[in-house]
């Protein structure tokens, strides 16, 4: 049996996130923890499963499907619902394109990435959903650096960032009026670094695509994209073979990868530590628009 | 043996245009926690701005709104490490009406670091967060004298503002504050001691980070029940109390009252998130199983049975006021106090603190950022423990059930009498 020993850094996060996850779970009704297959969304289910262990999770996942996944994102998905005998709710955009909801965009810089806000809404006013946890980080950048642990969301998923709820303390407000939900963020303390950590620590598995692999890349802007159905080349786009991992994991359209052979936790842990690059300016094609692109899309809705 | 918190929540509170954003953006900069990439982005954030040279306040400034008019409307959370331990860094507003911002920033935090222009030397805005830090119980200030580059680096100066923030901190109760000249902008005694202030040796602001100590945690054992967990084990229904310890330390036999009912029972078991353990302070989230099948649920608050605190109906509080609508005695609103909402009546207005004069004067309202004193009558008794005493009992919240909105920050002072 273990004593008091020293604490570290880590477990007064996890403690952290363990109570805001235990806090929404018991103010809100219809709570849904939003899964990508990404290491922040892994974790994140990871402290859910033991905020209310031995019991089960006391809400279902929501994948928000882009159809433009990684298969090996997918297939990890499925393997850990599987394991885990919880609830999985998927939304898929390719649905709400179908619906004619939203409209596709086209060619080599289409992505679906704006698109799943809608879909993302249309599932919250679906499942009557009153609080969606999320992965995000207040590292990962600078609007979210902004948010608080329990952001509010109107009857139209926007958020008000000048005029946010007041959140002393850990005395959090889940209080709603109708359509109204809330946006939940257990790991806003945390770092890139801090995710490495843990994931090592708790041993945990992730997919395959955050090791070094051999990939089919081209280059764009500096990034390296994947070869993949979903993303269209320009002409001078030559796609050739490199050693790769992804940093984050999202919409194949607009996640880069980086060359690296880190090949387990301990080692991507080595070179998180090192980088001189953040996480987001490596791979995240999305937030290279403009200098507020985040904070726009946090408003309409975005996670 | 109490050893040293691995992770220091700081407050950065100043003046609008003291460079408190400069100043989180130079500790960045020079521990070597920006990247390239966001680094570059700055600079070109700045050339678009026509600024000289890199702004480093622009990193911290995440709203367009923030940038647009270079100042800070919410609080950003950075964290950075500093010898082995995390410093998780709340960039508070200047701006007087967003004083609301601060005190959420403010509320939780171990130290704050307090920004005064050597120019303009101490003002009322430097008054009024000293007061708010005292009343939120921060009892370490780093109080950094900025710019002092445009005095020259004058020692004169900075001697008198020292003393008059020394003077200011002991009269609103903040008793350890330390002074260090700096320059934000050329980052002088930020993370490496100043060349140009030869006069001065002591500690630079990181120094003081990785130095200080917090004050030393509250040790009587309180946990909020956030959750009961129930589970099966050989045909038995096991019931476990979820929560974090927000203060003090429980071990396997202690004696433990729930409250507000006052029911006892012995601690059997307490699980750190599937790790059994005899003893678990604060801050781990637990769950803790009694002896007794009893009747405790989300919104009881367990606490040690030597330690108990009282509970009353009516409590004696400072307010800060947060909403738009002011606070009129007679007004309805909900107290949340751990996991647990009780409805609640103002049922005076002692007084309003003039935070110019930080003297007590007669109010009939408390508006938006107003500080005041009030008498609180709850629907059912609330834990009546003064917040210097403890700060996990002692701290409550007031939202209002027609808007939803938290409109109040309670800092409990006692009990009060029945009011006639």
């Amino acid at each position: 049996m273990a004593t008091l020993t020293e604490l570290s850094t880590l477990d007064v996060l996890e403690a952290e996130a363990v109570h805001v996850i235990r806090e929404c779970a018991a103010e809100c009704e219809r709570p849904v923890l939003l899964f990508s297959g990404g290491k922040d969304s892994i974790v994140l289910t990871h402290l859910a499963v033991k905020a209310f262990a031995p019991a089960g999770l006391p809400f279902p996942l929501l994948h928000v499907d882009t159809g433009h996944n990684f298969d090996e994102v997918v297939a990890y998905r499925d393997a850990m619902v599987a394991r885990l005998e919880e609830r999985l709710i998927v939304a898929s955009v390719e649905e709400s394109i179908a619906q004619g909801r939203v409209q596709d965009e086209t060619g080599p810089r289409a992505s679906r990435n704006r698109l799943q806000t809608t879909t993302l809404l249309d599932a919250i006013a679906e499942h009557r959903l009153t609080a969606c946890f999320g992965g995000a980080r207040r590292d990962e950048e600078r609007s979210r650096a902004k948010e608080r642990f329990f952001s509010h969301r109107d009857a139209f998923g926007q958020w008000d960032p000048r005029n946010q709820r007041a959140e002393p303390w850990s005395l959090y407000n889940a209080r709603l009026k109708p359509g109204e939900h809330l946006r939940v963020f257990p790991l806003s303390n945390w770092t890139e670094v801090d995710i490495w950590a843990y994931v090592e620590r708790e041993g945990l598995e992730l997919p395959s695509i955050y090791f070094a692999h051999e990939r089919e890349v081209f280059e764009r802007d500096g990034m390296l994209l994947a070869v993949h159905p979903a993303v269209e080349r320009y002409p001078h786009e030559k796609p050739f073979t490199e050693t790769v991992r992804f940093r984050t994991v999202g919409d194949a359209t607009c996640t880069g990868a980086i060359r690296s052979s880190a090949a387990d936790p301990r080692e991507v842990l080595a070179e998180t530590r090192a980088s001189d690059v953040s996480e987001r300016g490596a791979s995240r094609a999305d937030d290279r628009t403009s200098e507020a692109a985040m904070e726009d899309r946090k408003r309409d809705g975005y996670f | 043996m109490q050893s040293t918190a691995p992770l220091l929540r700081v407050v950065a509170v100043g003046s609008v245009d003291d460079g408190k954003s400069t100043l989180i953006g130079r500790l960045l900069h020079d521990t070597g926690h920006l990247t390239r990439d966001q680094l570059e982005a700055v600079e070109e954030a700045s050339l678009r701005r026509g600024r000289k040279g890199i702004d480093l306040a622009l990193l911290t400034d995440g709203l367009r709104a923030e940038r647009e008019q270079g100042i800070t409307i919410d609080a950003a959370y950075r964290s950075f490490d500093a010898n082995g331990r995390r410093i998780l860094l709340a960039d508070a507003p200047g701006h007087e009406q967003y004083t609301r911002n601060m005190v959420t920033a403010a509320a939780g935090s171990d130290v704050a670091i307090l920004l005064v222009d050597a120019v303009h030397g101490i003002t009322a805005q430097t008054r009024r967060h000293l007061a708010l830090c005292a009343l939120l119980g921060l009892r370490e200030i780093i109080a950094c004298v900025n710019k002092i580059d445009l005095v020259g680096y004058d020692e004169q100066r900075f001697r008198e503002i020292e003393v008059g923030l020394v003077e200011v901190g002991a009269g609103v109760g903040c008793h350890h504050v330390t002074v260090v000249p700096i320059s934000a902008l050329e980052g002088a005694n930020v993370v490496a001691p100043a060349e140009t202030i030869p006069w001065y040796a002591g500690p630079t602001v990181l120094d003081l980070l990785h130095e200080i100590d917090p004050p030393m945690a509250d040790d009587a054992f309180t946990m909020p029940v956030q959750w009961v967990v129930r589970h099966d084990l050989d045909g038995a229904d096991l019931r476990g109390l979820s929560g974090r310890i927000e203060s003090g330390a429980i071990a396997v036999g202690d004696d433990v009252v729930a409250l507000p009912s006052g029911v006892m029972s012995r601690v059997a078991r307490i699980d750190v998130l599937g790790t059994d353990t005899d003893l678990a302070a604060a801050p781990l989230s637990v769950t803790v199983h009694l002896e007794d099948d009893v009747d405790v649920a989300r919104g009881d608050t367990l606490v040690g049975v030597d330690s108990a605190p009282p509970l009353s109906s009516r409590v004696e509080a400072t307010v800060a006021w947060l909403d738009e609508t002011p606070l009129v005695p007679g007004a309805r609103m909900e107290f949340r106090q751990g996991t647990r909402y009780v409805p609640v009546i103002v049922d005076s207005l002692e007084a309003r603190l003039d935070l110019g004069t930080l003297r007590h004067e007669p109010a009939s309202a408390l508006e938006v950022n107003d500080i005041g004193v009030v008498s609180l009558h709850t629907a059912a008794p609330v834990v009546a423990e003064a917040y210097s005493s403890n700060r996990a009992r002692g701290a409550a919240i007031l939202v209002d059930s027609a808007t939803n909105r938290t409109v109040g920050v309670v800092i409990l002072t006692g009990t009060a009498a029945a009011v006639a």
